[in-house]
């Protein structure tokens, strides 16, 4: 693991492509910028964990299971579909 | 064309409804085509199956018929990546998880919310989107 020692608006580049920057520091937690090419994946660590845990409690929770699960019982809303908004400003 | 899926059998689906991931459900990255099959008629829910491993299925569920005002923007990374020109040519579908009742009681079922599936249904195209965990939970139960 690469160690680096930043300071308040000091940058840290990985490839041509992305660039970190330290925008605060305060009180234990460091605020964070950063630069990156379209479609790179980037999110906190434990949100990323968090929906890979999910995906595999949910794909090994109908795994083999005999359950006919009962969707009679849901109370299914009276709305049109899901609206899926366009972001019209870029980035995260 | 014939797919193996441990839970139906061999099933018979139409190539042009097989859904291409541009990224694999989180956690499963080599698992790139599904296909959506019928829970039974009249059912609110989907089987997401994959086509790359026959173990490999999710029950899915249109989010609106759970949630009265789900709604979010989606991050222009996965707009490009599924090709949407048009808002029409977007479908959420979010992943259930069942989780054994106690006491005997029916199991209790959970939605995704946090991470829901936008498929692009001109294209066949795919993807799981992540958006704010401090708008939308992964476990929301609905039964």
């Amino acid at each position: 693991m690469l160690i680096f020692t930043r300071k308040v608006g000091q940058k840290i580049r990985i490839g041509d492509d992305i660039e970190i920057t330290v925008l605060d520091i305060r009180k234990g937690s460091v605020k964070i910028g950063i630069e990156a090419p379209k479609g790179l994946f980037i999110h906190r660590e434990e949100v990323y964990r968090r929906i890979i845990q999910e995906n595999l409690s949910a794909a090994k929770s109908v795994l083999n299971s005999q359950e006919q699960f009962d969707d009679t019982k849901i109370n299914i809303k009276k709305s049109q579909s899901a609206q899926v908004g366009k972001q019209s400003s870029g980035s995260q | 064309m014939k797919i193996e899926t441990t839970r139906f059998g061999t099933v018979e689906i139409d190539e042009d409804k097989v859904l291409r991931f541009v990224r694999g459900i989180l956690g499963f990255p080599n698992d790139l085509r599904y296909a959506l099959l019928p829970h039974k008629d009249d059912s609110p829910f989907f089987w997401l199956q994959s086509l790359d491993s026959p173990d490999l299925a999710f029950v899915v569920i249109n989010p609106s018929l759970i949630v009265s005002d789900y709604a979010f923007e989606l991050p222009k990374d996965a707009e490009q990546e599924l090709e949407l020109e048009r808002p029409e040519q977007a479908e959420a579908l979010v992943i259930v998880t069942f989780r054994p009742g106690e006491n005997g009681n029916p199991a209790i079922m959970s939605a995704n919310l946090l991470g829901p599936v936008v498929i692009n249904v001109d294209k066949g195209l795919a993807r799981q989107v992540v958006l704010d965990p401090n708008k939308y939970p992964v476990r929301y139960e609905f039964n």
